[in-house]
C-alpha cells in the first residue's frame, strides 16, 4: 500500500516541488529583517524552483497516462501541458511582480506565496479525476485568488475587487458543490471512472437531476473562466487588482478552468451519450455569448487593463468553442490556443505594467506616441495586439485558425460566422490602441524609464514565440496534438 | 530558373532588413538601398517576362515546399499569364514610387522599410498557389498599408487607416471560413489547400446547413469569397473605404493602392472565386454585372461632384474597376481579356494621375479644384507648367479611354465581351464612359485653362527626377495603347483556360 503510494509520487514531482516551494517561501519571508529589502534572492530561488517544476513537467509529457492515488488524480499529457502553461504563466507573473511598483516591496514574497498556491490549486484542477479533487482544486485556486486581488490593501478599488471576487466566488463554488452532491446522489460515487459506466443507464427523473446538477456544476467552472453570464466580476476584479495579479488571473485560473471544463466534458459527454447534445449545445451558446459580450464591451473601455480583461473574456469564448466538437482536434486547438494566449497576454500586461509604473495610470493616454519614445516596445506591443486580434503572421492567427478549423469540420457554420464577426469587433479595439501608440504624436520626449534592460530582454524573449508560432507552428501543433486526455 | 519567384518575393524583405540596419540619420543611404532593391526586382520581373512561356496555361516557375504537414499546407508559388502582368506592374510601380517618395521627410527609415514590406506581401498574394499562404499574404499586406496611411497620411489619416483595415479584414474573415470549409470539403487530402487542384467546379453537389436552411455549398462560399474580394476591388456598395484611404494616403501609397492593391480583388475573382466555384459564378454573373454597372455609373457621378482632385481620381478608380467587373461578368474571351488588360492599364494610367496630383500637391499643399470658400484652387496651369501639362494630358486621356492610348483597348474589349451577354447593361455602361470623359475634361478645364491663378505663379515645372519616373508610365500607356499584343499574348492561354471552364457551366 505504502509502496504503491510512494511509487505514484514519482509522477507527482511537479506538484511536490511546488508545495515545497510554497512552504519554504513562507519561511523565507519570515527571515527577511528589513521590510523594504528587495528580496532578490528569494525571487531567484522562486524562479529556479518553478523552472525545476517546468523541467519535471516536460519529462512527464512523454510518460504513459495513468490514474494515481486511487483514481483521484490523472496524470496525462493533457493535464501536463496545461500545467506547463500555468507554471510558465506563474513564472511570468512573479517576474513582473518583482519589478512592478503595483506590488509593494514588502509584499513581493507574499505575492509569490499566493501565486504558487494558486498554481497548486490549478494543477489539482487540471488533473482532477474525481469530484472531490475537482472541488478541492477550485477552492484552493479561489481562496488564494481572493487574497491576491485585494493585494493593494490601502486602495479602495483593490479591496472592492477582493470583496467582489470572494462573494461571487463563494456563491458559485457553493452552487457547484450543491450540484456535485446531487451527482453523488444519482451515481453513488464521486470517481469519474465509476460514474462514466453509469451514464448510459440513466433515465427518467435521474436524467433530469443529472442535467440540472451539471448546470449547477457549470456555474462553478463558468465563473472561474469568466464565461457569460458569470463574467460580471471580471472587469472590476481585473481593474482593482495590481497589474501582475491581473496578468496572473488572465492566465492561470483561466487555463485551469478551461482544463476542468474539457475534462468534465470528455468524461461525461462522450459522443453518442444522451446528454451530449444538451451539453455541447449549452457550451456553444455560452461560447458565442461570452465572446460577443467580451468583445463588444471591450470597445468602450478607457483603461487598458479593463480592455485586456474584456478581451480575455472574448478569448475564453473562442477557446471553449474547441470543447463543442468533442474530439481530439478540439483539444489540440484549445491547447495551441492556450500556448499562444500565454505569450500574448504576458507581453500585453508587461508593457502595460511598465507604462503604468511610469505614469501611475493605465489609460490609453499613457500609450500615446509610444513609438516615438520607445520604438521597439511599441512595435512589439503592436505585434501582440495584432496577434490577439488574430492577424497573420502571428501566433494568435494560427490559434484562431485552429478553432475555426475544428468547428467548421463539424459543420457548425453558424457559430463560425459569429466567431468571424467577433474577430472583426476585436480587431477594432486592438487597432484603436495600436493607433494611439503609433499614429498619435507623443506629448513629451521623455524616455520610459521603467523599460529596464531586464524587462526589455524578457519582453523580446516572450515575443519570439508569438512570431515563431505564427509561422512555424508545426512542432507546437504536434505537441498539442499528442497531449490528449486519458479518461479510462 | 525555378528559384526566381523566391528571389522576387524575398528580395524586398532583404532590402527591408538592410534599410532597418542602416543608421537612421543616413537618409540618402536608406533611399538608395530601397531604390537598388526595387530596381533589381524590376529587372528580375523583366527577366521573368522574357523567360515566360506564353503557349501554356499551366503554372510556371513553380516552387513548392511542405510548410505545415499536418494540414498539408505548402509554401507553393507559381505564376501564369495573369499574374505575370501583375508581377511586372507591381515591380514597376514600386520602382516608380521609390523615386516619387524621395521627398518624404518624416521617419524616412520606417517609411521605406514598410514600403518594401508592402511590395513583398503584394508579390506574395499574386504568387501564392496555396490557399493558406495566399490568405496569410492577403492579411499581412494590411499591416504595412495600415501604418503607411496612418503615419504618413493627411489630416484625417487615423480614421482612413482604421476604416481601410476593418473593411478589408471584415471581408477576408469570411474568406477564411470559406478556405477552411473547402479544406474539409475535399477531405483534408494533400491538395486541400492547393488553389489549382481546387479549381474546376468540384463542389457543385455539396450542400450546407446554415441556421436551419439548406444551401448549396458552392453558392454560399462563392458569396463568402465574393465579399472578401469585392471589398478589395471595391465594388459598389463596398467602396466607401476607398475615397478616404486614397485622400489621406501619401502619394506613393495611393499609387500602390490604386495601381496594384485593387487588382488583388479582381485577381481573386480570376484565380479563386470563378474557377473554384464556376457554377455559382455563372449563376451570379448577372448580379456581378449589375454591381459592376452601378460602380461604373455611380463612381463616375461621384467623381464629377468632387472638388478635391484626389478624391475625384479615387472615385474614377471605382468607376474603372467597375469596368473590370463587367468584363469578368461577361465570361467571354474578349470580356475576360479586356478585364485583365484593364487591370494592367488602369494600374498604369491611375498611377500617373495620382503621381501627378502628388507632384502638384508638393507645390501647392492643397488639392482643391474649387476651394471650400468657392475660389479657384488652380487655374491656367498650362501656361506656367508645360511639361506637367503634357504628361497630365497623356495620363488623363489614357484614363478616359481615348483611342490610341491604353485605356481604350481594354474598355473596347470589355464592351465587345459584355455585349454578347448583357446588351442593356452594355448600353448603360457606355454612358459611364461619357461621364468619365466629362468629369476628367471638366476638371482639366478648371485646373489648366482659363486665367492664371495668382497663387500658382510661383510653381516650378516638373524637375528631372519627376520627369524620369513619369517616362516609363507614359511609354506604357502609349505603346500598349497602339500595340497591346505583348500583354494580350502573355495572358491569352490563361484567360482562355478560365473561359473554357466557365463555358461548361
Amino acid at each position: 500500500m505504502i509502496d504503491q503510494l510512494l511509487g505514484f509520487v514519482t509522477y507527482y514531482w511537479p506538484e511536490m516541488i511546488t508545495i515545497v516551494l510554497m512552504m519554504t517561501l513562507l519561511v523565507a519571508e519570515a527571515t527577511v529583517k528589513d521590510e523594504h529589502a528587495p528580496r532578490t534572492k528569494i525571487h531567484v530561488y522562486t524562479q529556479f524552483m518553478l523552472g525545476l517544476v517546468l523541467v519535471n513537467l516536460f519529462l512527464n509529457l512523454g510518460e504513459k497516462p495513468l490514474h494515481i492515488f486511487h483514481n483521484a488524480v490523472t496524470i496525462d499529457p493533457f493535464s501536463t501541458l496545461i500545467k506547463i502553461i500555468m507554471t510558465a504563466g506563474t513564472m511570468g507573473a512573479i517576474f513582473l511582480s518583482h519589478s512592478s511598483r503595483d506590488i509593494y516591496t514588502n509584499l513581493k514574497s507574499e505575492f509569490s506565496v499566493m501565486a504558487v498556491g494558486v498554481l497548486i490549486g490549478g494543477m489539482l484542477l487540471a488533473s482532477a479525476n474525481n469530484m472531490l479533487t475537482l472541488y478541492l482544486g477550485i477552492e484552493t485556486l479561489s481562496i488564494l485568488s481572493y487574497v491576491l486581488s485585494s493585494f493593494k490593501r490601502d486602495e479602495a478599488t483593490s479591496t472592492e475587487a477582493g470583496m467582489k471576487y470572494a462573494l461571487y466566488g463563494g456563491l458559485s463554488a457553493g452552487v457547484a458543490l450543491f450540484g456535485m452532491s446531487h451527482l453523488y446522489g444519482v451515481f453513488g460515487s464521486i470517481q469519474f471512472v465509476e460514474m462514466i459506466d453509469k451514464i448510459p443507464g440513466l433515465a427518467g427523473l435521474n436524467l433530469a437531476i443529472v442535467i440540472v446538477s451539471f448546470l449547477m456544476f457549470f456555474v462553478g467552472i463558468g465563473y472561474k473562466i469568466s464565461a457569460f453570464p458569470f463574467h460580471m466580476w471580471t472587469p472590476d476584479v481585473y481593474q482593482g487588482s495590481p497589474i501582475p495579479v491581473t496578468a496572473f488571473f488572465a492566465i492561470v485560473p483561466k487555463m485551469a478552468g478551461v482544463a476542468a471544463l474539457v475534462r468534465v466534458s470528455f468524461v461525461f459527454f462522450q459522443e453518442g451519450s444522451a446528454l451530449t447534445v444538451t451539453w455541447t449545445g449549452l457550451i456553444l451558446v455560452i461560447a458565442a455569448m461570452t465572446m460577443t459580450v467580451g468583445n463588444v464591451t471591450a470597445i468602450g473601455q478607457s483603461s487598458v487593463k479593463r480592455l485586456l480583461a474584456f478581451s480575455s473574456i472574448g478569448h475564453v469564448g473562442m477557446m471553449i468553442l474547441g470543447v463543442v466538437v468533442m474530439n481530439e482536434a478540439g483539444v489540440q486547438a484549445i491547447l495551441f490556443y492556450g500556448i499562444a494566449y500565454l505569450f500574448m497576454t504576458l507581453i500585453a500586461f508587461y508593457i502595460t505594467s511598465c507604462l503604468s509604473d511610469m505614469y501611475g495610470t493605465d489609460s490609453y493616454d499613457v500609450f500615446r506616441g509610444l513609438v516615438y519614445k520607445h520604438p521597439l516596445m511599441a512595435i512589439i506591443m503592436a505585434g501582440v495586439l495584432f496577434s490577439l486580434a488574430g492577424m497573420p503572421p502571428f501566433s494568435g492567427f494560427v490559434a484562431k485558425f485552429n478553432i475555426f478549423s475544428v468547428i467548421i469540420e463539424k459543420k457548425h457554420y453558424g457559430i463560425a460566422l459569429v466567431a468571424a464577426i467577433n474577430s472583426v469587433i476585436a480587431l477594432y479595439y486592438y487597432v484603436k490602441l495600436a493607433k494611439t501608440m503609433i499614429f498619435s504624436e507623443a506629448d513629451g520626449e521623455e524616455r520610459v524609464l521603467s523599460f529596464t534592460t531586464a524587462n526589455q530582454i524578457v519582453i523580446v524573449a516572450l515575443f519570439i514565440p508569438v512570431l515563431f508560432l505564427g509561422i512555424f507552428w508545426d512542432s507546437a501543433m504536434a505537441l498539442a496534438g499528442n497531449a490528449q486526455l486519458f479518461i479510462k | 530558373m525555378n528559384g526566381i519567384l523566391n528571389w522576387i518575393l524575398w528580395l524586398p524583405v532583404i532590402g527591408m532588413v538592410a534599410v532597418i540596419l542602416t543608421p537612421k540619420a543616413k537618409e540618402n543611404a536608406i533611399r538608395m538601398v530601397t531604390l537598388a532593391t526595387t530596381t533589381v526586382t524590376l529587372a528580375l520581373s523583366v527577366i521573368l517576362y522574357l523567360k515566360f512561356d506564353t503557349t501554356t496555361a499551366d503554372m510556371q516557375f513553380v516552387v513548392k515546399f511542405p510548410w505545415i504537414e499536418q494540414f498539408h499546407i505548402n509554401y507553393f508559388l507559381g505564376i501564369d499569364g495573369i499574374t505575370m502582368l501583375m508581377t511586372f506592374l507591381n515591380a514597376l510601380l514600386f520602382f516608380i514610387c521609390t523615386l516619387s517618395s524621395w521627398t518624404v521627410e518624416k521617419n524616412v527609415k520606417a517609411y521605406f522599410a514598410l514600403l518594401l514590406m508592402l511590395q513583398s506581401t503584394v508579390f506574395g498574394v499574386f504568387f501564392a498557389l496555396d490557399f493558406f499562404l495566399f490568405y496569410v499574404y492577403w492579411e499581412v499586406m494590411l499591416l504595412p498599408m495600415f501604418f503607411l496611411i496612418g503615419i504618413w497620411g493627411g489630416e484625417n489619416r487615423e480614421y482612413a487607416a482604421i476604416k481601410f483595415f476593418l473593411y478589408t479584414f471584415f471581408g477576408s474573415i469570411f474568406m477564411l471560413v470559406g478556405i477552411i470549409a473547402l479544406y474539409y470539403a475535399t477531405g483534408k487530402g494533400v491538395d486541400s489547400f492547393n488553389i489549382i487542384a481546387l479549381q474546376g467546379g468540384k463542389f457543385t453537389e455539396l450542400t450546407v446547413d446554415l441556421f436551419g436552411q439548406t444551401l448549396s455549398f458552392e453558392t454560399l462560399f462563392f458569396w463568402f469569397m465574393f465579399l472578401g474580394f469585392a471589398i478589395k476591388v471595391p465594388v459598389f456598395p463596398f467602396h466607401t473605404w476607398l475615397p478616404h484611404a486614397h485622400v489621406q494616403a501619401p502619394t506613393a501609397v495611393s499609387v500602390i493602392l490604386a495601381g496594384v492593391l485593387l487588382k488583388m480583388g479582381t485577381y481573386g475573382f480570376l484565380r479563386i472565386a470563378f474557377p473554384i466555384f464556376p457554377q455559382a459564378a455563372v449563376e451570379s454573373s448577372t448580379i456581378i454585372a449589375v454591381l459592376g454597372l452601378i460602380s461604373v455609373i455611380y463612381g463616375a457621378f461621384c467623381a464629377m461632384a468632387q472638388d478635391d482632385v484626389k478624391k475625384l481620381v479615387a472615385y474614377s478608380s471605382v468607376s474603372h474597376m467597375g469596368f473590370v467587373m463587367l468584363g469578368l461578368a461577361a465570361m467571354t474571351t474578349q470580356g475576360m481579356n479586356g478585364a485583365v488588360l484593364q487591370m494592367f492599364n488602369h494600374g498604369t494610367s491611375t498611377a500617373m494621375m495620382f503621381l501627378l496630383i502628388g507632384i502638384l500637391y508638393e507645390r501647392s499643399h492643397h488639392r482643391w479644384i474649387v476651394k471650400p470658400d468657392g475660389s479657384k484652387g488652380y487655374g491656367g496651369l498650362s501656361t506656367k507648367l508645360p511639361k506637367y501639362t503634357t504628361v497630365f494630358i497623356i495620363g488623363m486621356f489614357a484614363s478616359l479611354g481615348l483611342p490610341g492610348l491604353s485605356g481604350f483597348i481594354s474598355e473596347a474589349l470589355i464592351f465587345l465581351g459584355i455585349y454578347q451577354r448583357f446588351t442593356t447593361i452594355t448600353v448603360i455602361a457606355v454612358v459611364g464612359l461619357l461621364i468619365g470623359a466629362a468629369y476628367l475634361l471638366w476638371m482639366f478645364k478648371r485646373m489648366f485653362f482659363g486665367e492664371v491663378n495668382p497663387e500658382t505663379e510661383e510653381y516650378e515645372d516638373m524637375n528631372a527626377r519627376e520627369v524620369f519616373y513619369m517616362i516609363p508610365l507614359c511609354v506604357c500607356v502609349i505603346v500598349f495603347g497602339i500595340f497591346p499584343s505583348p500583354l494580350l499574348n502573355v495572358m491569352k492561354a490563361s484567360v482562355g483556360q478560365l473561359v473554357d471552364l466557365l463555358s461548361k457551366f
